[in-house]
């Protein structure tokens, strides 16, 4: 591999981490259609290096957040068990699968996360969660934002499970964060706040990335040579996406990045 | 299921994790820089190995001084791979600490997935 493929790898690596960091969708979303349709990678090796590059912008973003104790600890070890068993799943049925199918399955998915980040744009901005304190779990954390001290307790958590389950599923499957599926539900179904849900999500995404990144690497499907740039692009791509989303708040920004994973979805589809 | 403990009454495992997870990430970070530099200052041209190097091939080249691109890449991945794994230890650890069973149970079940996982999944035939 010649040094501008390096560097087009970091160049590309930063480039996804940071539109995903932007968008609070991880790097995969946009690491995996660059792989396959840039570097015409296969889709087992593109997913399997976004695999672990998910694990790395995870574990960096939970070191902090755990400390600033955003993190639900009890809640994501209890969902960790189900996206774990998700993501075994995940990683066994898509080493079954050919890359044409995947790459097909992957299109839907970005068709989803196109329409998802659509309706994001659209709803009110209701951020608080359920204050109600006969859930399960009961937390508190400090919003940085408002100065103020949220208390929240945790309702429905066996349907949260199962959520975390089919989430951790897809992960394994795609090599994506599952973060899409898990934080809107965590916010719904049980009534978490944004911020801690979303700090939760991500605390749970390395673990059940790694679950997966053990098949892919024990198939083979991990070349140290285009996962090393491409990991460390995107790790440092994370770091310059979340510095830019506190600055701009670009509701057209989000409907150019929609209709941008519209069209390759519809190219990866005919891929 | 109700914990009894006040997530915010979590410092110790809260500081242990976030220790964890950034020595693991930035400790990986280094290595696949290190392989990096190696490789475009020895001017490497060769292939990645058919096979994936086991973590006891990996840690004897490292100890040797025959130490390569290849391996030094191969470190800062599966050092990557296994920072959750010791994230969810460091919780066992923690949770035993604090005296909260149910959850360093429910951690052990979770180490337990990964660790099976991980020797499972070692050189599975492509």
């Amino acid at each position: 591999m010649s040094l501008l493929s390096f560097l087009l790898l970091i160049v590309g690596g930063i480039a996804t981490g940071t539109f995903g960091a932007m968008l609070g969708l991880g790097g995969g979303v946009f690491l995996i259609p660059f792989l396959a349709l840039v570097f015409g990678l296969p889709m087992h090796q593109a997913i399997a290096t976004s695999i672990v590059a998910v694990i790395a912008t995870s574990s960096a973003g939970a070191a902090m957040n755990v400390e600033r104790q955003v993190v639900n600890l009890r809640l994501g070890m209890l969902l960790e068990v189900a996206t774990v068993c998700g993501a075994i799943l995940g990683g066994v049925t898509a080493n079954l699968l050919s890359g044409q199918t995947l790459t097909r399955i992957f299109a839907i998915l970005l068709l989803f996360v196109s329409f998802t980040m659509i309706w994001r744009t659209r709803r009110s901005k209701s951020e608080d969660g359920s204050t109600a304190q006969d859930g399960a779990f009961p937390s508190s954390f400090k919003d940085e934002a408002t100065g103020t001290i949220v208390s929240y307790t945790v309702r429905r958590v066996p349907l949260v499970m199962l959520v975390s389950l089919v989430a951790g599923n897809i992960s394994g499957l795609l090599g994506i964060g599952g973060g899409i599926f898990k934080v809107p539900a965590m916010h719904m179904i049980s009534g978490i706040p944004m911020k801690a849900a979303a700090a939760t999500s991500n605390f749970m995404i390395g673990v059940t990335a790694a679950a997966s990144a053990f098949i892919y690497f024990g198939h083979g499907h991990l070349n140290p040579f285009i996962a090393s740039p491409a990991v460390l692009g995107v790790l440092g791509g994370s770091f310059l996406g979340i510095k830019i989303n506190q600055k701009i708040k670009g509701t057209a920004l989000t409907w150019v990045f929609a209709v941008v994973l519209l069209l390759v979805s519809i190219k990866m589809f005919w891929r | 299921m109700k914990s009894t403990k006040s997530p915010l009454a979590q410092p110790v495992i809260g500081r242990w994790i976030s220790y964890i997870l950034r020595f693991g990430v930035w400790s990986s970070a280094g290595f696949m820089i290190a392989g990096l530099l190696v490789r475009w200052l020895s001017r490497a041209t060769a292939p990645p190995p058919a096979e994936n190097p086991t973590p006891g091939e990996i840690l004897s080249k490292l100890l040797s001084t025959s130490i390569d691109d290849v391996t030094l890449m191969y470190a800062g991945l599966v050092l990557l791979m296994l920072t959750p794994v010791l994230r969810v230890l460091t919780s066992v650890v923690g949770f035993s600490v604090e005296g909260d069973r149910r959850f360093a149970v429910v951690s052990l079940v979770v180490l337990g997935m990964l660790v099976a996982e991980f020797f499972f999944s070692w050189r599975v035939p492509a």
